[in-house]
């Protein structure tokens, strides 16, 4: 291995998380594979109606053991999506969960069903 | 005007996206050799295994010790709801890994956080390195 690429490979690289995108009756759940990531180390913006999630997951790889094999190291995730006007942005929440974030994006009041009373 | 330009309208968030994608798919090479993935470490006391299986519970996972491997067994649940995209995968898993070492049975730990289990597995004492002190004793030179 040249010199090269022994710095590329301890450098995080970047990821784009699967995701899952579910459709349940009290708005949408969008679900990212993030492992590694620990709650403070994820950062999520809405911006007008894109919606961005970053994270990071930095391995030490200082310690005293030797690495013998490695199929994963340190990854730097960063994915965006774009909002429909049926979603709730004020309203978003997200669960983190053994490495997978769930966003939660509750339907817009507007968005939901109503029922038209018949006056008179 | 014969030429269409809408479908640049977007173009740096297209560039964007194909950047994605390249770096989607350059993952993509670089893992499904098998799954769930793994790192080994070593010294001269333990290896340590690492799993990184996300949205699974560390309490859920089944490591079995034989003799000679470790078998990492478990399922990734399917959410509910109706998919509109769906890119995670879900279902049953095992991976083997061959221990060409014997290993202390008794001392194995695993630990896990943020979708990645720790298993630490010590060497047996009959395989671990042993230093021998030489102890000197008084010499006599050979004489031919």
């Amino acid at each position: 291995m040249n010199k090269n690429a022994a710095t590329n490979d301890a450098a995080p690289r970047r990821v784009v998380p699967a995701s899952d995108i579910l459709e349940r009756e009290e708005g949408f759940h969008i679900l990212l594979d993030v492992p590694g990531v620990a709650r403070d180390g994820i950062s999520i913006e809405v911006e007008e109606n894109e919606l961005t999630v970053r994270g990071s997951y930095a391995r030490d790889e200082t310690g005293g053991a030797r690495l013998v094999h490695r199929e994963f190291g340190g990854v730097e995730y960063a994915r965006s999506f774009t909002l429909t006007d049926m979603v709730d942005r004020e309203n978003i929440a997200a669960t983190l969960n053994h490495g997978v974030l769930d966003l939660f994006l509750p339907r817009a009041a507007a968005a939901k069903p109503r029922r038209i009373e018949v006056s008179g | 005007m014969v030429i269409d330009f809408s479908s640049f309208h977007d173009f740096p968030r297209e560039v964007e996206k194909l950047l994605d994608d390249v770096a989607r798919f350059h993952d993509a090479g670089y893992r499904h050799s098998a799954y769930p993935e793994i790192n080994i470490a070593e010294d001269d006391q333990n290896y340590y295994v690492e799993i990184r299986i996300p949205g699974v519970d560390p309490k859920e996972l089944d490591l079995t010790l034989t003799d000679k491997s470790l078998v990492i067994r478990g399922e990734r649940p399917a959410a509910e709801g109706r998919y509109l995209r769906n890119e995670r995968g879900s279902g049953s898993f095992q991976r083997i890994l061959s221990l060409n070492v014997p290993v202390d049975r008794d001392k194995v730990r695993a630990s896990g956080a943020d979708g990645i289990m720790q298993v630490v597995l010590p060497k047996a004492d009959s395989v671990r390195p042993r230093k021998i002190t030489i102890t000197a004793q008084d010499s006599k030179a050979i004489e031919v």
